[in-house]
């Protein structure tokens, strides 16, 4: 990035009027990107019936947290959420051993048939059998309603594969040459030597992965019709959509709590439960997804 | 020759271990649903199974042409995703031009991690906070609009034939504008200070810079998106499509991914299904391969492959 100080001799007036206009704009566009999940928050905390006339939150009115304590009396939100965060761990683990182990032959330019592999790999990203057939072979492997489900038809994608490949390409081929002359086969100087050096792009790719399970939604719809599987998406999907809410939540007694509770409030309190694990976790995810991009844009 | 082969073939055995798992992964994962698209070349049954199918040439694709919910979802398909590729691909590097004319560097780190934040929720989320702002009981704009004091009346845009698309495309171009951002400023960054410095003595304006090295050192990279971008051309946003609409605009909104799953999964018509995504792959496939012939043309160095 430019200094700001070479900057500021050379302005002419229109250059400042620009530079405003610059400022006003992406100062708007942030608040657009930013604000509605204040607004989530901020209205979940809120008195259900301070909050019906809707507008802007900046603070909660009349803060209450009756709609956690209604949504989390549910039992079916732990189960959504036990079952996200299980499949997100598993699944990420999965697919990042699987791209390391691929990724690393894969970056020795003295293997043999290395571009055919590569191809094998690179023509998934450009063509798929498309949604249904997909599904026909998940089903055919008998993993309807079955965990697995949820972690392998997504474990490992060749867009994420690559980014390691061309990171263990990078690294200088005398540190593999001087550990094989110590007597060291391939998979120590892998675990050993490459994956020691390449932390930053395989915590890269894993934050994509992870994402990645945390929020896909698809397969749990495609895949999954028992309640004790259902992920948190589908849960949220379902609680969006439903006029009832009220009432489709078991386990709600307490009718004078109830008619303190509006439906927007609890569909709120539960859109944000379900955002809070990524905000806290997002500046280290804004950083590594930062990393992995630029690392991925080197071409082959 | 052959024993040099026996040779490296023995040295690299560990390596050729290695690679098993993820060939036999996307082997099962990946080539096995490419084989099974030819279900859509075949009368599937569900009950009789996929090997005993018999071959009934493009029948399910005449099928498919001749269903009047199909060719709308078709031209849904098209006009949504020309509009995301007319307003979604030029607006991330408009923004990094934007980020990068921020003076100081915290202002620009944060511009960049604020416009971020939606790419890491899911659609799903996106859906809950469309309702919060849009939802005619307690939604943010409503309400805003309401204490402002207008009183007419205000229409759900999320329920609306008429706004629908449009929700669509803004809500995908506000979604998506952060991750471009992150590959153009990372390009940004690598550009020679030297060029600026220059253009500088030479008396190049703020905007004559922007335009004559910035934008144009930016150009392989946009070329590469680009390429990538016509590739997904046929895929006008399943995901999000799928989380964000409803019955109520499902005339506008119905594009040939929600189409092909309703086929599928509602009405038990794989093959059909299967016709309309092994459609929509094989343009997607001609598309991606024609881009890159064109940009390697107009210039060597460039494109995917």
């Amino acid at each position: 990035m430019r200094k700001p100080k070479q900057r500021k001799v050379r302005e002419s007036r229109g250059e400042r009027i620009g530079h405003f206009f610059v400022s006003l704009f992406l100062i708007l566009f942030c608040f657009t990107t930013t604000y509605p999940f204040w607004h989530v928050l901020m209205y979940s905390i809120s008195d259900s019936n301070a909050a019906m006339s809707g507008g802007l939150f900046f603070l909660p009115r009349k803060p209450s947290f009756l709609a956690y304590e209604m949504i989390f009396k549910t039992q079916q939100i732990f189960v959504a959420y036990g079952n996200t965060i299980l499949r997100t761990a598993v699944g990420t683990l999965i697919a990042i051993t699987l791209s390391i182990l691929t990724a690393f032959p894969l970056s020795r330019r003295r293997l043999r048939g290395r571009g055919g592999f590569s191809m094998a790999f690179f023509f998934t990203m450009l063509f798929t059998g498309g949604m249904i057939p997909t599904y026909l072979i998940v089903q055919s492997y008998g993993l309807i309603d079955k965990f697995w489900a949820l972690v392998l038809p997504s474990a490992m994608s060749a867009y994420n594969m690559f980014i390691l490949r061309n990171y263990f390409k990078s690294v200088p081929d005398s540190l593999e040459e001087s550990a094989h002359m110590d007597g060291a086969n391939s998979f120590t100087v892998l675990f050993r030597i490459f994956v020691p050096i390449s932390k930053p792009a395989i915590a890269a790719v894993a934050m994509f992965y992870g994402v990645a399970y945390w929020n896909e939604y698809m397969d749990g719809i495609l895949y999954i019709n028992k309640p004790q599987l259902e992920i948190l998406q589908v849960y949220l999907r379902k609680l969006i959509a439903s006029t009832g809410t009220l009432n489709s939540l078991s386990g709600i007694q307490n009718l004078s709590a109830a008619a303190n509770l509006t439906e927007e409030s609890m569909k709120m309190a539960t859109i944000a439960a379900s955002i809070i694990p990524i905000l806290v976790v997002y500046p280290l995810l804004q950083r590594y997804y930062t990393r992995g991009i630029t690392l991925g844009a080197v071409k082959e | 020759m052959t024993r040099r082969l026996g040779r490296d073939l023995s040295r690299d055995k560990l390596l050729y271990l290695m690679l098993i798992p993820g060939l036999v992964y996307v082997l099962l994962f990946k080539y096995a649903p490419m084989y099974g698209v030819t279900i859509a070349f075949r009368n599937y049954n569900i009950f009789k199974g996929f090997a005993d199918a018999p071959f009934v040439g493009l029948a399910n694709f005449a099928k498919l042409f001749s269903r009047s919910a199909f060719t709308r979802a078709l031209g849904n398909n098209i006009l949504i995703s020309i509009l995301k590729l007319v307003c979604g691909f030029p607006f991330p590097i408009i923004l990094s031009l934007m980020i990068n004319e921020l003076r100081g560097r915290k202002s620009r780190k944060l511009a960049q991690t604020l416009v971020i934040l939606p790419n890491f929720v899911s659609w799903i989320v996106i859906n809950g906070i469309l309702f919060a702002m849009f939802n005619t009981t307690g939604g943010a704009i409503p309400g805003l609009l309401r204490s402002l004091g207008y009183t007419g009346a205000i229409s759900n845009i999320m329920n609306q034939k008429e706004t629908f698309q449009w929700v669509i495309i803004v809500s995908h171009v506000w979604k998506g504008a952060g991750m471009g951002t992150i590959v153009y400023l990372a390009a940004i960054v690598g550009i020679d200070q030297q060029l600026y410095e220059a253009a500088a003595i030479d008396g190049a304006g703020r905007l004559r810079q922007m335009w004559h090295i910035t934008l144009s050192s930016l150009r392989p990279t946009i070329v590469i998106l680009l390429i990538f971008r016509v590739g997904e051309m046929m895929y006008a946003g399943f995901d999000q499509i799928f989380a964000i609409s409803n019955y109520l605009v499902i005339s506008k909104a119905d594009i040939i991914d929600t189409y092909a799953y309703t086929l599928g999964m509602e009405q038990q018509k794989f093959a059909e299904a299967a016709a309309a995504g092994l459609f929509q792959s094989v343009i997607g496939l001609v598309l991606v391969l024609a881009t890159n012939a064109i940009a390697k043309k107009l210039d060597p160095d460039s494109g995917i492959m």
